[in-house]
């Protein structure tokens, strides 16, 4: 169990260290914090996903891994894009898209339907976890700077 | 400032980056507030930009009240995160001491011929990707070295049909169906074991996963209207990406390789 656990882990990074390079990214080390991020996301996906709901889970891991890129972003003092776009990649529903279209050509329209509102499910999860994440930063940032304004 | 402003010309650079900023990938919010910081660090407070993903629209007013308007159309745009990168932090110089405009203008060339990675590592990348996504769905290592051959013949495909104008619909749809039929030939000789895993694997590389992210953050930003253009285009591309390999795999039926 732990090995295969780590294994895909690896695995996990590998591929978002190949969009990286597919993406142009091009300092090392900001490839890395990117790549970790995917990591993050999947590991947190993984440990959750036994006990809860698939779309919970989803949404939970998307939030931690724009939490993760928003603080790379700051490190780094990069646009967060990059860190995000390369970070969300593991979870994009690939697998379930190609399932829906399975089900459709074999005529198992009950199977074909759930499969369907599954894949939607995920991607709609995925983008309110971000939108979630990134509307709270940018509001902080707002309230902050206007604050510090007032002070000074 | 004592000389007086070369409107044109600022208005011709201030377009340029957005517009370059705008092809490289970078979102609507910062494409717009780019180019009205760089208007602002000059002394133009009131500019107006409008940007969706295939145009961006500039106006200024100069120092007789007579508007100047600057309107670029894009065709076709990629992700580069090293550009986009270099020309946020071009815009911070800028705006923190208002450079003269021959240094911003060989700026920009510096970025545009800034080395990026050559074709073939971008092949090599792309059959990578499917190598390792291949596993990560729970292929075996002969599934996933099948990947690699699949993505590596992907990608110059897909460039080519890119570089020709292709549509991006009709592009996705070829692409995915070539993926499945070699995959499917591969299951049929045996030297794969999960014709699935390796059409997966690869497809990842087609997947709209970037679309979907920055139609999320074009939405929070209030860009609905690009928001929704995007949605559409991921929604197109996961339709074609479908639609290719379910008439791919039809026709390996009906052929009895599979």
């Amino acid at each position: 169990m732990d090995l295969d656990f780590a294994k895909i882990l690896l695995y996990t990074f590998m591929a978002c260290f190949g969009f990286c390079i597919v993406l142009h990214m091009n300092s090392p080390l900001q490839m890395v914090a990117a790549c970790m991020g995917g990591v993050i996301g999947w590991a947190i996906y993984l440990l959750l996903s036994p006990g809860l709901q698939e779309t919970v889970c989803y949404l939970i891991a998307s939030i931690a891994v724009t939490l993760y890129c928003e603080c790379m972003a700051r490190i780094f003092k990069e646009p967060v894009t990059g860190f995000l776009l390369i970070g969300i990649i593991p979870m994009v529903p690939g697998g379930p898209i190609y399932y829906t279209m399975e089900y459709c050509i074999n005529g198992e329209t009950d199977l074909f339907l759930e499969s369907f509102l599954r894949t939607f499910g995920i991607a709609g999860a995925l983008a309110v976890g971000v939108l979630f994440v990134s509307s709270s930063m940018n509001l902080y940032r707002a309230v902050r700077s206007s604050i510090k304004s007032k002070h000074s | 400032m004592e000389e007086r402003l070369d409107y044109t010309t600022l208005l011709n650079l201030a377009t340029e980056i957005g517009f370059d900023l705008l092809q490289n990938g970078a979102e609507i919010y910062r494409v717009e507030d780019s180019v009205r910081r760089i208007f602002a660090a000059y002394g133009i407070p009131n500019s107006d930009v409008f940007t969706i993903p295939s145009c961006i629209l500039v106006t200024i007013n100069d120092e007789a009240g007579r508007p100047r308007t600057r309107v670029r159309r894009l065709t076709s745009s990629t992700t580069n995160i090293m550009r986009i990168e270099r020309y946020n932090s071009l815009c911070r110089e800028i705006c923190r001491r208002a450079p003269d405009f021959e240094w911003i203008r060989s700026e920009i060339d510096r970025i545009d011929s800034s080395p990026c990675y050559s074709l073939f590592v971008q092949i090599l990348a792309t059959a990578f990707i499917s190598f390792s996504f291949t596993l990560f769905y729970g292929g075996n290592i002969w599934d996933a070295l099948v990947a690699f051959a699949c993505g590596f013949i992907l990608k110059p495909i897909f460039y080519a049909m890119q570089k020709y104008n292709s549509n991006s619909f009709f592009n996705n749809i070829i692409c995915s169906a070539l993926i499945t039929v070699l995959a499917t030939l591969a299951f049929h000789l045996s030297i794969a074991s999960h014709y699935d895993k390796i059409i997966i694997g690869t497809l990842m590389n087609l997947v709209p996963g970037i679309a979907i992210t920055n139609v999320m953050r074009d939405i929070i930003a209030g860009d609905l209207l690009s928001g929704t253009i995007k949605f559409i285009e991921a929604l197109l591309v996961a339709l074609g990406i479908a639609l290719g390999a379910g008439l791919a795999i039809t026709a390996m039926r009906l052929l009895a390789v599979l």
